[in-house]
């Protein structure tokens, strides 16, 4: 689930083929298709990203759908600054830090499967087909692992790794979803990693 | 960075694990569904439930009303408390409203032992306020003219009684 421009439809009369422009004006005048549309246009997002911070199937869930309320009930005050997905990404990331500050460190694992391409990704293969003969085992193993190293980092550092290296979000954005400067994005997305590798240290093989 | 790009190749590679994790199959087939709903049930409601509106303006109701839920017998507790507490209300009241005439006789008593000369100033005053007995409050001014060291049974060294004998006599 990478981050990139919805897919432009041709008809322009439906909410599916319309700009996000001319949704989020609908939207903001009460249009519940126009919203609706933008909906399903930034849920997969959404809600992945909120996944990967909670390592929760259903807090992501709920998360995401609250996080899609919130927004269209403050759309009057979107004025247009930033993109709409740049603005939906601040209210879901500043939720879901909230959410988790409230937990604390209650952690609860419900992690989604892996799907079919898992098995199958030569990256993924290499890492761990001489840790273990058994690969499925050693894919949920690892999984588990990578996402109990995720919640070890704090929330703003778990935020700036899980949009960049997993959703593939850049840092000018991710700077203007967290509110900060590219600097601060970078030496964060540094130090989380070097965290992430400490964690992880027995998967990592020398070049 | 390009040194610390590389050094974290490995790392990224394993952290593209996270994106072959996916919901279970038609997740997203009633999310925006639901969504949608949720918006129209917050609109029928007037933007917000009452519990909702009471979770922002009283939290500490919520948590009280919270503690009923969880034990219903304190439901019968508190309200047997709250009875009792409206019983003792109402005797309490009754007894404030008899005590303005006892603070009266005690103060006539006090004021015949002090002296003939500071009664027959006080008297009339105390007269005329056991007359109204019925309007007496606790802040009747007989209380104040009584001498305040005798209260204690101590001698007030500033208090002369005043003697309107002529002087003949």
């Amino acid at each position: 689930m990478l981050m990139s421009e919805p897919a432009t439809v041709s008809d322009a009369s439906t909410p599916a083929g319309m700009l996000e422009g001319d949704l989020v004006r609908r939207a903001r005048h009460g249009d519940l298709n126009a919203y609706d549309e933008l909906v399903k246009r930034y849920q997969e997002r959404i809600y992945a990203t909120i996944y990967h911070m909670t390592s929760n199937h259903e807090d992501a869930n709920d998360l995401a759908q609250e996080s899609f309320i919130k927004a269209y009930q403050a759309l009057k005050s979107f004025k247009g600054g930033s993109s709409f997905y740049t603005w939906l990404y601040r209210i879901a990331v500043n939720k879901t830090i909230n959410f988790l500050k409230q937990r604390k460190n209650r952690h609860h694992l419900s992690l989604n499967d892996l799907d079919f391409n898992a098995e199958h990704d030569p990256d993924l293969v290499a890492l761990i087909s001489d840790k273990t003969p058994h690969r499925d085992a050693g894919l949920s193993e690892l999984q588990k692992k990578l996402n109990e190293s995720l919640l070890k980092l704090s929330e703003p550092h778990r935020m700036v790794v899980v949009l960049h290296d997993v959703q593939g979000v850049s840092h000018e954005e991710i700077a203007e979803i967290a509110g900060c400067n590219v600097g601060t994005v970078r030496s964060r997305l540094f130090y989380a990693r070097q965290q992430l590798q400490g964690y992880l240290a027995e998967y990592m093989k020398p070049a | 960075m390009n040194e610390s790009e590389n050094n974290f190749e490995t790392l990224k590679q394993l952290l593209k694990l996270k994106r072959h994790e996916v919901p279970p199959p038609g997740h997203f087939s009633n999310f925006s569904g639901s969504v949608i709903s949720r918006i129209r049930a917050g609109e029928a409601d007037g933007g917000q439930t009452l519990t909702e509106r009471l979770h922002v303006t009283a939290p500490w109701l919520v948590s009280f009303l919270q503690i009923f839920e969880t034990k219903p017998g304190l439901v019968g507790a508190f309200a047997t408390s709250l009875c009792l507490l409206l019983v003792l209300g109402v005797v309490f009241s009754e007894r404030s409203d008899s005590s303005p005439n006892s603070l009266l006789t005690a103060a006539t008593e006090s004021t015949a032992s002090s002296g003939a000369s500071l009664t027959s100033l006080t008297a009339p005053v105390l007269a005329a306020a056991t007359d109204n007995s019925g309007i007496v409050a606790s802040t009747n001014p007989v209380v104040s003219l009584q001498p305040a060291a005798a209260m204690f049974g101590q001698q007030n060294p500033l208090f002369q009684s005043a003697s309107f004998a002529p002087a003949g006599n």
